[in-house]
């Protein structure tokens, strides 16, 4: 029964072209389309150094590893020289940003940084992930540094010398793969940017098949859930059968998506691909636990679900900087809660983690933020469903 | 006889509106049960409490002995639906959507295919097998709707008005159709507004209005609460003042409607009235082109119960 139920799920599917388009072919036709629009960019991109200005204070030049790491950054003779930095006071650094002398500056506080930027584009991206990329690594040395101490202690050596201790902490860190002159290779550029945007949305757009094939099940969205809801099939099976069957149809997608960036394309994801695609995967279940959410949950009709299911999608799409990844970092610092549990901030943010970050914590933490939300909605999902009676047919 | 549904005192609100009112009758073995009544009568908020797909307030419901729930799957497997709306795939053919409903009831695939093919011819429709709900006309999906609700060969089969928007050669087929299944020992309820198929169809019929029943019984039992023996219609050119008159003045007569060309005389009792009625046309040289006579009909019942047309 369930097999039966999973083929035919299947062919309903595969035949349905409002869904082919929107599965298939409209994330291959936008990718085709960045591909032109951005393949120019692209050839002639070695990325321009960007102009920025950092408000002098104590609390800068105190901070050591900010200090060293834009010196290096913006260093003339440093071939991966990605700034040129203005040190000056707080109303210069917002005239130079008004008159569009830099893209955006640096304030230094206690402990914190504040980016400001005028709009958002790579450029500003870019900003933001250095400087998000330090206060990683800052954390890092301080971590090693605080083991170190303890290991020295514990050794029975109360004796610490501090500076050996640092030096020691830096080699490991600089013998280490991460570095910061990554940004500015080529493997996360303005159109990777795009493609991986791309991806998440594509991902999330698995939620219209599983909403569409969920509305097949249920008695008051269509006649067929109507006739389904007498047959002696228990719910959840039947629901399950359907679910692997959208599951199939949008990995089928999204594999198609992969093959045609990267063999029409030319797309290289770099070292990362099958965490890429592992990612893409997860992502396609949370687009899909999402539609089956919508569609069970709101008692509305057919349309105005969709309508919810794409603005909800567009709306954390939004969140998580797809469209500028400068909502991304002021959700970050106001409502930080809210890129936790935006599914498409773990998308976006997972992706941009393979690049930036030298382990993969993150990337793990997004990946199993993603399956959480997706067993959550489910679940929710279900338990909405087993209580369903229909007031209204 | 033995029944294979009873509903005792069954009860459905809508905040303020009661769709059903301590409704309770009982279905018989192998009959044709008909619900009557105009649309928003509560015919189909029945079945959907029936099959359990709506929540009521009061009452219980037995199908074939047992409590009828949403998870009584054992009872699901022997009942049918054939609900008003069209409810198949339009991306499976019309071999696949059958297909996939008698799946859903029959595992064994040999059996399952012999299902299919059996509902296929029992509806006429062989020729369209590889055709796509689309590709259809309206009596057709109606028939490709019916075949999916009927393939897995149930026990009990609930037909939620299967006729609506059908062309006459369609219906003939549909109705033909039904009493095959009764024949071949199916218990049916069968709701509909057009009390002819009623009429046709049903060994007994249960009249509904605003969710309560009115009468119930066989359609000769119902027709002598209408109160009337006969309705003449009588096609005439000119009528003067006092013939009307004279014919209203007839003590069998119930009742005279003259509209434009058509006159209507309902009586009330008498055994020749229209041998008695052509008599008077032809002394008082009234010339007419048509004249006929009508037993009463289940609008009349309505109409003598509630004081409305069932089609109003």
């Amino acid at each position: 029964m369930f097999w039966h139920n999973f083929k035919y799920s299947i062919k309903t599917l595969a035949r349905n072209k409002m869904l082919l388009f929107w599965t298939f072919a409209f994330p291959i036709i936008l990718g085709t389309l960045f591909s032109m629009a951005f393949s120019g960019v692209e050839n002639g991109e070695k990325l321009d150094i960007i102009n920025i200005a950092i408000v002098e204070s104590e609390y800068f030049n105190d901070d050591e590893i900010f200090n060293e790491t834009f010196k290096n950054l913006s260093d003339e003779n440093n071939e991966s020289r990605l700034f040129n930095i203005t040190y000056t006071d707080l109303d210069n650094s917002k005239q130079m940003l008004e008159d569009e002398k830099i893209v955006g500056y640096l304030e230094f506080k206690e402990n914190d940084v504040d980016i400001t930027v005028k709009s958002s584009g790579v450029n500003e991206t870019i900003l933001k992930l250095v400087v998000d990329e330090v206060i990683s690594q800052k954390k890092m040395i301080e971590t090693l540094i605080t083991k170190e101490i303890e290991n020295t202690i514990s050794s029975g050596n109360f004796n610490v010398d501090y500076d050996q201790i640092y030096n020691n902490v830096i080699n490991v860190i600089a013998s280490s793969e991460a570095n910061l002159n990554n940004i500015s290779s080529d493997n996360l550029s303005y159109i990777m940017i795009e493609f991986y945007t791309l991806i998440a949305m594509a991902a999330l757009y698995g939620g219209v098949i599983s909403m569409f094939i969920t509305n097949y099940k249920l008695a008051n969205m269509s006649a067929v859930g109507k006739r389904t809801s007498i047959t002696p099939i228990h719910k959840g099976s039947m629901l399950l059968g359907s679910l692997l069957a959208s599951y199939f149809v949008q990995l089928i997608g999204m594999g198609l998506l992969f093959l045609y960036t990267i063999f029409v394309l030319n797309v290289d994801y770099g070292s990362n691909l099958l965490l890429v695609i592992l990612l893409a995967l997860v992502g396609s279940l949370a687009g899909l636990a999402l539609g089956v959410f919508v569609a069970t949950i709101f008692k509305t009709n057919e349309n105005t679900k969709m309508g919810i299911l794409i603005a909800f999608t567009m709306l954390c799409s939004f969140l998580s900087g797809m469209m500028g990844i400068t909502m991304k970092y002021v959700v970050d610092k106001n409502i930080p809660i809210l890129n936790i549990i935006n599914p498409a901030s773990m998308i976006t943010d997972g992706f941009y983690s393979l690049y930036y970050y030298d382990t993969l914590d993150r990337f793990y933490f997004n990946l199993i933020s993603l399956i959480i939300f997706s067993a959550l909605m489910i679940f929710i999902s279900y338990s909405g469903l087993r209580r369903q009676k229909y007031d209204s047919i | 006889m033995k029944k294979v549904i009873e509903v005792k005192n069954l009860s459905k609100y809508y905040k303020e509106l009661k769709a059903i009112d301590d409704l309770s009758f009982d279905v018989y073995k192998g009959e044709i049960l008909g619900l009557l009544g105009p649309n928003g009568s509560g015919k189909s908020t029945t079945i959907n409490c029936l099959l359990s797909l709506l929540n009521y307030q009061n009452g219980s419901i037995k199908i074939f002995g047992k409590e009828m729930k949403p998870d009584s799957y054992d009872l699901k497997r022997k009942i049918g639906v054939i609900f008003q709306e069209v409810a198949v795939f339009e991306e499976l053919t019309v071999y696949e959507n059958i297909d996939y409903f008698c799946g859903l009831y029959i595992k064994d695939k040999n059996m399952r295919k012999k299902y299919v093919e059996e509902v296929i011819n029992l509806v006429e429709i062989k020729e369209f097998k590889k055709f796509y709900p689309k590709q259809l006309s309206g009596g057709l999906l109606r028939r490709l709707n019916i075949a999916c609700g009927i393939a897995h060969k149930p026990e009990l089969i609930f037909l939620d008005e299967p006729t609506v928007a059908v062309d006459p050669q369609s219906r003939n087929n549909i109705l033909s159709g039904i009493k095959k299944l009764r024949d071949n020992g199916a218990t049916i309820i069968y709701t509909t507004h057009y009390m002819e198929e009623a009429e046709i169809l049903c060994d007994r019929i249960i009249i509904l209005d605003k969710g309560k029943i009115l009468a119930q019984g066989t359609s000769d039992e119902l027709k002598k609460l209408a109160n009337i023996e006969e309705k003449i219609t009588v096609e005439v050119k000119d009528l003067s003042d006092k013939v009307l008159e004279d014919i209203k003045n007839i003590d069998e007569v119930d009742s005279v409607v003259l509209s434009q060309n058509l006159l209507v005389i309902t009586y009330r009792k008498g055994k020749n009235n229209l041998e008695n009625l052509i008599d008077y046309l032809k002394k008082n040289k009234v010339t007419y082109s048509k004249i006929f006579s009508e037993r009463p009909t289940l609008n009349d019942v309505f109409l003598e119960l509630t004081g409305k047309e069932l089609r109003d």
